[in-house]
Formats: C-alpha cells, sequence, structure tokens
C-alpha cells in the first residue's frame, strides 16, 4: 500500500459556533496534496477552527469541504456521519499541543490508536491486535526514532517524545493528511525543532499533506511552503513563507512584532 | 506583596472592593432547624430513658454471656462461613463485571447519547437508593432462602457502588487521548476501550477491593432475611437464645472482616 495523497478544498466555508460567534467567514483555500501548509495568526483568530473543520471535528454552519473523495457540507447539506465520516477521519491524522496520549498504556498501544477504524471490535475489545498493524505501528515509531520505548509507558517519556508518539499515531493511519493544532507550543526551543523537522520529513518522505497551526512566526516561515495567515476568522494572507516579510505579519496580527512572537535565537540548531 | 504593606502605607485601590456577604442570619436558621429536626426524631422514636435503665439488668446477663464465646460451636460454624466468603467472592466477581460496561455508558465522557445516558443513571439510581437487605428480603421471597437470593442482591449492591464509583472517575478522567481516537476515526465504544479503558482501570480495581470489603460484611446481615450464609444461623441461635453460640459467630465475623480488609487495603495500596 502506497501512502496517496489528496486534494483539501474550501468553498465559501464559514462558521459559527452555537453562541452566535462566528469562527470562519468565507473562506476559500485549495490545498493540494503533499504541501506543507502553515497556518498563523493572533489567538482567537480561528487557527484551530479551520483545522478542526478538515476532519469535521467542528462542524461548518455553510459552504463545503472536500478532502480527496470525501465532502462535507454545512447545514442543510448532506451531513457526512457514521460510517462515512470515521472513514474520511481514517485518512486524516491530527496531532495536538498536549499530545492527548493514553499515559497510563504503553506507548505501542498508543500508536496502535491509528489503526481502530481498521481493526474489527472484538479485537479492538480484547486487545488482540492484528501482526501486520504492530508491524504498521512499529514501522511509524521507527520514523520517529523511538523504537525502543515501545512497551515503556506513554507517561515516562519526555514531551518532545510523546509529541513524536502522537506523530508515529498519525503515521500508523497511513493518511493523506496530517494536521497539527500548535504541535510545538508546550515543547522547548529545541525540541520544537525536532518535531518540526519530523512533520517536515513526513511531507517531503511521504508526500502526506500537513496542515500546520504555528504560534511563531519564525517556525512558521522556516517549516513551511506556504503559509496563510488568518485574523478574525478571514483569510487575510495566502503565499510563499519566503514573501511573509514584517509587514505581513504586521498585518495578520494588526499589531506591531515583538519578542514574544519569535521562538528565535533561543536554541539556534 | 505583605514586605510592600508593611513598609509604605496602603496604596489607594483602582477598583472599588466588594463587601464581603454576609451568612449570619442562614446560618442561625440552619442550626435552629437542624435541633429542631433532632427533637422531633427523639419524640418519633420515642427515647425513654427509664426503660433503658430497668432493660440493663437484663442485658448485664447477656452480656457475660456474650463475653463467653462458645468454641466447641465452631466446626458447625464452618459450612456457614464459607458460605458467606463464597457470596461474597461470586457476587464481587459478577457485580464489577456486570459493572465496568455499565459504567462507560454512564459517564457524560463516553456515552454521546443524552437520552440513553440519562435512562441509564436513572436506574443506576434507583439500584442505588435500595438497601442491600431490602433487596434480599425482596429476593428471598421471590427466589426463595439461600445464598442464592444472597448472591443476587449482593450483585445489584454492587453495581450500584462500582457504576457511581467508576462512572465519575471517567467523568474526570482527561479525554485528550480519546478525543485523538475518534479523530482517527475510531467509534466510540473502540475510542472508550482504547484511550479510556486503560486510564481508569486502576481505580476500577480499587473499587472492586472496596466492594469486597462492603460484600463481606453486608453478606453477614444480608443473611438474616435469609440469604444465605453465617446471617441465617446467626438467626436461628438468636432465636433460641444460645448467646454463647452466637458470641462465636459475631468473633468469626470480625476476624474476617479484619483480615480480608487488611488484606485488600494491601492490594489496594499496592495498585495506585
Ligand atoms: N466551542 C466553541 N464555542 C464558542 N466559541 C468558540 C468555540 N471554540 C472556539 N470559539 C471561539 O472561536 C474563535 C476562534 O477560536 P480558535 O480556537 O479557532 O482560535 P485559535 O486561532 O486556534 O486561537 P489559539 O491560538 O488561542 O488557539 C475564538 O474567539 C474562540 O473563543
Ligand atoms: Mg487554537
Amino acid at each position: 500500500m502506497e501512502h496517496t495523497a489528496a486534494d483539501i478544498r474550501f468553498s465559501d466555508v464559514s462558521v459559527t459556533y452555537p453562541n452566535g460567534y462566528t469562527g470562519l467567514k468565507n473562506i476559500n483555500l485549495t490545498i493540494p496534496a503533499g504541501e506543507m501548509v502553515g497556518i498563523v495568526g493572533l489567538s482567537g483568530a480561528g487557527k484551530s477552527t479551520l483545522i478542526r473543520t478538515i476532519n469535521g471535528l467542528v462542524p461548518i454552519t455553510s459552504g463545503s469541504i472536500n478532502v480527496g473523495a470525501h465532502q462535507l457540507n454545512g447545514r442543510g447539506g448532506t451531513q457526512l456521519r457514521g460510517k462515512d465520516l470515521r472513514e474520511l477521519r481514517s485518512n486524516v491524522g491530527m496531532v495536538f499541543q498536549s499530545f492527548n496520549l493514553a499515559k497510563r498504556t504503553t506507548v505501542l498501544n498508543n500508536v496502535l490508536m491509528g489503526r481502530l477504524y481498521h481493526s474489527p471490535a472484538w479485537r479492538t475489545l480484547l486487545g488482540a491486535w492484528k501482526n501486520d498493524d504492530v508491524e504498521l505501528a512499529m514501522a511509524a515509531l521507527e520514523r520517529v526514532e523511538i523504537v525502543p520505548k515501545a512497551y515503556e509507558k506513554a507517561s515516562s517519556l519526555s514531551g518532545g517524545q510523546q509529541q513524536r508518539v502522537a506523530i508515529a499515531r498519525t503515521l500508523a493511519q497511513r493518511p493523506q493528511v496530517i494536521l497539527a493544532d500548535e504541535p510545538v507550543a508546550s515543547l522547548d526551543p529545541p525540541t520544537s525543532h525536532v518535531v518540526m523537522r519530523d512533520l517536515q520529513r513526513i511531507n517531503a518522505e511521504l508526500g502526506i499533506t500537513v496542515v500546520v497551526n504555528l504560534h511563531f512566526l519564525d517556525l512558521a516561515r522556516r517549516y513551511s511552503d506556504r503559509l496563510i495567515g488568518l485574523r478574525s476568522g478571514e483569510v487575510v494572507f495566502d503565499g510563499a513563507g519566503a514573501d511573509a516579510d514584517e509587514s505581513v505579519f504586521e498585518n495578520i496580527y494588526g499589531r506591531s512584532l515583538t519578542a514574544e512572537d519569535v521562538l528565535g535565537n533561543k536554541a539556534e540548531l | 506583596m505583605s514586605t510592600s504593606v508593611t513598609s509604605s502605607p496602603q496604596p489607594q485601590p483602582k477598583t472599588q472592593r466588594p463587601t464581603k456577604p454576609r451568612h449570619g442570619a442562614k446560618s442561625l436558621a440552619a442550626v435552629v432547624l437542624l435541633v429542631a429536626i433532632t427533637i422531633w426524631a427523639g419524640i418519633g422514636v420515642q427515647v425513654d430513658l427509664p426503660a433503658i435503665a430497668a432493660n440493663w439488668r437484663n442485658a448485664t446477663t447477656n452480656i457475660i454471656q456474650l463475653l463467653q464465646p462458645d468454641y466447641g460451636f465452631f466446626p458447625k460454624t464452618i459450612p456457614a462461613l464459607l458460605e458467606t466468603l463464597q457470596m461474597a467472592v461470586i457476587a464481587t466477581v459478577i457485580g464489577s463485571a456486570l459493572s465496568l460496561p455499565l459504567a462507560f455508558l454512564a459517564s457524560r465522557a463516553t456515552n454521546p447519547r443524552p437520552k440513553l445516558l440519562a435512562g441509564v443513571r436513572f436506574v443506576m439510581n434507583m439500584i442505588r437508593s435500595v438497601p442491600d437487605i431490602l433487596f434480599a428480603s425482596i429476593l428471598v421471597a421471590v427466589v426463595g432462602v439461600g445464598a442464592l437470593s444472597g448472591i443476587m442482591a449482593l450483585v445489584l449492591f454492587n453495581v450500584g457502588i462500582i457504576v457511581k464509583l467508576v462512572s465519575e472517575s471517567l467523568d474526570g478522567e482527561d479525554a485528550g487521548a480519546q478525543e485523538a481516537a475518534l479523530a482517527a476515526g475510531a467509534s466510540w465504544p473502540k475510542a472508550n476501550r482504547a484511550a479510556m479503558l486503560p486510564q481508569i482501570l486502576p481505580s476500577f480495581a480499587s473499587q472492586v477491593l472496596y466492594t469486597f470489603e462492603l460484600n463481606i460484611r453486608a453478606s453477614t446481615v444480608i443473611g438474616l432475611v435469609g440469604a444465605g450464609g453465617l446471617g441465617i444461623l446467626i438467626d436461628n441461635v438468636r432465636s433460641f437464645f444460645r448467646y454463647h453460640e452466637l458470641s462465636l459467630i459475631i468473633l468469626e465475623i470480625l476476624v474476617l472482616v479484619l483480615v480480608l480488609e487488611s488484606l485488600s487495603a494491601w492490594l489496594r495500596k499496592k495498585l495506585v
């Protein structure tokens, strides 16, 4: 089996939260398969909302999103649910700021969660994984260089290692897309670079589309082919990372830049 | 902070400080109500101090008998003693096995269907509100005198407790891994099994041991209404005023409960 990639297309997507707050306004975007896209914006700009609409964790209010052969619609349109929604999600991996591992179980069991969609219910219940699935999980751990820790408790790992286990969990899905919501926000600078390079390598070597929310401008510029700037739920910049100079960022942020906005030379690798 | 207060005069606060709310009247009302309820309860059950004093003479002879256990009676208590133990073990095993899936259905964190959640919680609250001895009396009437009705009563009693405690620890558990599993395409049951179960397993095991301790004690009591074990024996010897024998049974229960409780407490400590 090959990792095949799929385009992501936003057509006039808006999200209004149940409390009436508008999270996204008329987003039109195409993310071609295999691209590495960074999303930047102030806190509350809608970065998480944007990323979470792609796997249906946040339902969209209007418009539509295509992910490969799947389509998510706004209210009134056909809703993707049940098995169809799970199939879409099985093609899209997700990495979280706080790692989201089950800390009391082993690293391997955490990575195997990426196989839950494909594993029969009785095997899941008994924890009797197929050898193929275990091998897939081990291969995923190999990519992030944590194989020796496979049978250790997830809680015994450092933050950086935990995030790499979370990345291995998405790889075990054999996904077309990986979404990462501020994956390095809880990590120190050197570890941040290790994790970002893992994502970059996965994008380059496996051709998996990577969409990553980033807080620090320098990280965003350095690790993404393309930058999307969000402000109050709208796209205010869309272009190559190299084109994004200080004035572009000041427009995205709506204020002048400060030292807080860059990870900086705190650890240059 | 405190040093600046002592070294310089207090600066004028920028915003007005809210006044501390007063609860004086409410507290007084609560105390008055509590006293009233206590007096009402005392009158209701007719606490009759002179009668207690009069009975005391009678009681002393009984107490003296109770202080002299008839050790010769021991062999005859063994079957009932074992039955009590077996009832507790079987009820704990069946009760915990039933409780684990029910706990997942009874927690907001693991059951996404509001109606099913409300239904399961309602039934569980019903079960928990019935005292174990009442279950035993009803079941003795339905399935007859003996250990079976006792076990069934204990199972219901256990399900009530374990489901409550385990579903509460599920509610308090971090749902991050479950969210990740769902985002990877897992169904709710699979996500719960893979991401939530390992997190609450230690607390589940500890609840199971705790209910076992409760079962040892409860199984002696429910026997009084005919639901098997030492309780039936207690009922027998008591109705014939054989206090030396009653005394031995009480001693046995004491030893049993103490030994098993310390064993279980030791095990639970190893778990967490
Ligand atoms: N479930 C929700 N209900 C109501 N409003 C929400 C909900 N989730 C997010 N919001 C609001 O939508 C806006 C966008 O939130 P979002 O989480 O997408 O921002 P973000 O760019 O990811 O910010 P951060 O950098 O703080 O993570 C915020 O103002 C937030 O308060
Ligand atoms: Mg966010």
